[in-house]
Order: structure tokens, then sequence, then C-alpha cells
């Protein structure tokens, strides 16, 4: 994550350069995309937090702190947006249920996708600030320091959600019979 | 035997490759006389392996043009009215339609015609522009068809509702194209035109050819009598300032002659 770029890039978009805007937009869309759909499990809810994510952006311009990387502003208001869309929608309840009803199945019956699936369901019956840290760590590559940064908490905290958020997951694809 | 957190800790600064050279030696001295240690390390280990596994999703495609084609030119404009280009966005045609097609629900779109659906031909008219709701209900979609260039990008969704053939574009340019669709069977007829919320869009038909504008992100739909459930292709050709910048055909075959 190139901070001098990103940061030329966003003083270009304020002046009102939509190119500038718009090559922050391709470097980000995806890695945005994928850390939605991770917190939310579904490809439309997904599109349309990733819609809402780069309109923030591009709407608070001049309300960017560039001592923070850009990356880490994005990738806070990705996880706040998802957030706020699980509270919006009470899909949790929903896709709690959804997993719940899911079969558990042998591993060995299980195809990789299926597998990415159960990985997946796992992933939506924790809380989403567990979700999120899983996200960052796993999704988008983020370092212990950069998820501080992202997440606004100290790294030692960082860690111990990190770790609790394995062990909540272990346990739930143990039960899935993927582990 | 409880491993001191201390520990846990450093297993999984291990896994995630952030331990540090001061606290390796430790570590491994630890790790290796400690079975309860090693057996953690092994199932965190492996749940890391599993998050690792889950595969990088492809964005939707035309997802960057519709979200250039929603920012306002000017940013200065955009700040000096905080909010308004979101909530512009939201009232405009929503890339949620699609799941209402998918819940096979009713969709109301404003229909050129005095009648929801007129059994008589639209041929050789010019400048129209839909004015008139109801409710037209939509079959099942037969196939969608994605569009994707650098000045036009979105989805083309054939659906059929008894001799209507439905063509519902849902798409954003970066500037001004035309879009000409086009079929060589004499006996369909253009039977409508309707647009949701997309409000200046004209359309112009003469016999097989039916042209459009498009300008923006615009959702809107074609109608089509297919009398006798024939087998159709349409093909659309898409022009930037003269230029065909993307073309495709569509195809609908009636139940039973797939293959």
């Amino acid at each position: 994550m190139n901070k001098s770029d990103d940061k030329t890039l966003m003083e270009r978009s304020l002046k009102g350069d939509r190119h500038a805007f718009e090559t922050l937009l391709v470097k980000y869309e995806r890695p945005v995309y994928n850390a939605a759909y991770r917190m939310l499990h579904n490809p439309d809810d997904a599109r349309d937090v990733t819609q809402t994510v780069f309109l923030k952006v591009y709407e608070h311009l001049d309300q960017y702190d560039p001592a923070r990387r850009f990356f880490s502003w994005v990738y806070r208001i990705t996880l706040n947006e998802s957030i706020n869309w699980l509270k919006k929608s009470s899909r949790q309840a929903t896709l709690e249920q959804d997993t719940a009803d899911q079969g558990s199945g042998p591993r060995q019956q299980a195809g990789q996708a299926q597998i990415g699936e159960g990985i997946q369901a796992a992933l939506m019956t924790i809380k989403s600030e567990y979700r999120a840290v899983i996200v960052l760590k796993h999704v988008l590559g983020c370092s212990y320091s950069e998820i501080s940064e992202v997440l606004d908490i100290p790294v030692k905290k960082v860690k111990s959600r990190l770790y609790t958020a394995r062990q909540l997951l272990q346990e739930r694809l143990t039960e899935q019979g993927l582990h | 035997m409880a491993i001191d957190p201390k520990y846990v800790e450093l297993i999984n600064a291990d896994i995630d490759g952030e331990i540090s050279s001061a606290d390796r030696a430790a570590f491994e001295a630890f790790i290796a006389d400690s079975p309860e240690a090693q057996a953690l390390h092994a199932e965190l280990s492996a749940v890391h392996a599993s998050l690792d596994s889950l595969p990088e999703l492809d964005s939707p495609p035309h997802l960057k043009h519709t979200i250039m084609a929603s920012i306002p030119e000017q940013n200065e404009g955009a700040r000096s009215t905080p909010g308004a280009f979101l909530q512009t966005l939201f009232a405009a045609p929503a890339l949620r339609y699609t799941a209402v097609f998918a819940a096979g629900s009713v969709l109301t779109l404003s229909l050129v015609s005095s009648d929801i659906v007129s059994q008589g031909a639209f041929d050789d008219m010019t400048g129209l522009v839909g004015t008139i709701s109801d409710q037209i209900p939509q079959g099942p979609s037969i196939q969608t068809t994605p569009i994707e260039s650098k000045d036009i990008a979105g989805t083309v969704t054939l659906h059929s509702s008894g001799p209507i053939l439905i063509v519902d574009f849902d798409l954003v340019s970066s500037g001004p194209v035309d879009i000409v669709a086009s079929y060589v069977d004499k006996k369909v007829w253009f039977n409508g035109f309707a647009q949701l919320e997309s409000p200046g869009v004209s359309v112009s038909a003469e016999s097989g050819r039916i042209t459009m504008q498009i300008d923006g992100k615009r959702r809107y739909a074609l109608y089509l009598h297919n009398a006798g459930d024939r087998d159709i292709t349409i093909h659309l050709q898409f022009t930037s300032n003269g230029e065909a910048v993307y073309d495709t055909d569509i195809e609908y075959v009636q139940p039973g002659h797939s293959g």
C-alpha cells in the first residue's frame, strides 16, 4: 500500500480531479468489495456497501486526515458501513439461522467450495467486531499495527480479538466437521 | 494445564508472521517442551490456513462505472450540499431492482402506450418518452448479458411474459451513447418502451430497428410483441461519437427449442 501515491491521488481528487479519484477506486474497489462480502455474505449487499463507501469517501474528501493512511480510512468506512448494513437490514439473525441450518457433513465429503462456504458460514456466526479483525487480517492482509490503525484500538487488543475470533471459528468449524 | 497468556500471544504472533526476533528464541524453547502449546499452535494454524484459503472475489463488472456515474462532475458542488448526491443515488433507479426481478415480483414501470401493452405495433415512431405508469408482470429472466466496455457497462436481461418479450436495460455510460436494437424477423413488433425513474430517455423505432440514447445511469425496457412465440435474435450495438464501442446478440429460444 503506497501511502504517498494515495495521498497524492487524494489531494488531486480534492481539487476535483475525477481521474485521480477513479484511480483510487480502481485500486481499492476489489478489496473493499471482498471485505464487505465477507462481512455480509451477500453479493448484492456487498455491492451496495462498496458503492456507498466510495461515495462517502468522495463526499468527505475534505475531511480526510492526511496524517492517516488512505487505506485505513477506506477500510474503516467499509467495516462501519457493513456493520450498519447488518443492523439496518436485521440480517444478522437471519444469517445466524441460515448457518445453523447448514449441515455438518464430514470433511472428506466436502469439496473446496463447500469448505469455503463452511468457513464463511462460521464467520457469520461470530460477532461483527471479531469478524472485522478476521477480515482485516485474512481478506485485506493487514498487519497488527494496520488493524490497530483502522479500528483505532491498541495493538494488544487487536491480538486478543484475533485470538478470540480464531478460537470461536475453530469451534464452529469443528462443529461443522470441517476441522 | 493452561498455557501462560504470554506464550499464547507468541503462538499467535508466530502464526501471523509477526513474532520479533527477540521473542523467537524464548517461544521456540517453550513450545518444544509443551505438548499443549504444540496442540494449540496446530489448531490455530489450521484455522489460519482455512481463512487464508478463502478465494478473492471479483467485484461486479460495472460497479466502477456506476460509482463514477454517481459522483458529481465538480467536487466543489458536491461539498456545497453535503449528502446531496448520496440521496440522489438512492432515489435513482437502484441496483437492487435486480433482486426484485430475481424474486419474480411485479415491477412498476412507466410505459409508453395508452394501454398496458398495446395489441398493435409501434413502427416508424420517433422521440417518444415514457409517461404512463402501470404494472407489467415480469416473467422469469431468460438470460442476462453483461455489457462491459470503457464507455458503457451493466446488464441487459431478457424476460418473457406471454407473447411479450421484455428487454431490460440496466446500464451506466460515461457519456452519450446510442443503442440500436435490431432484429430481422418482421413478425416481431416493437410494442412499447418503459423507463424506471430515468426521465428524458427518448426512443425511435422503425421496422426491425429501435434506437435509444443513454447518458449516465439508466434503467429501461423495450417491449416486443413476439407473435407465435418465435425464436428471435436481437442484435445490440452501442456507439459513442459515431464509433461502435460494443456489440452483442441476445437470443430468445422458445421453450423446447433449446439445444
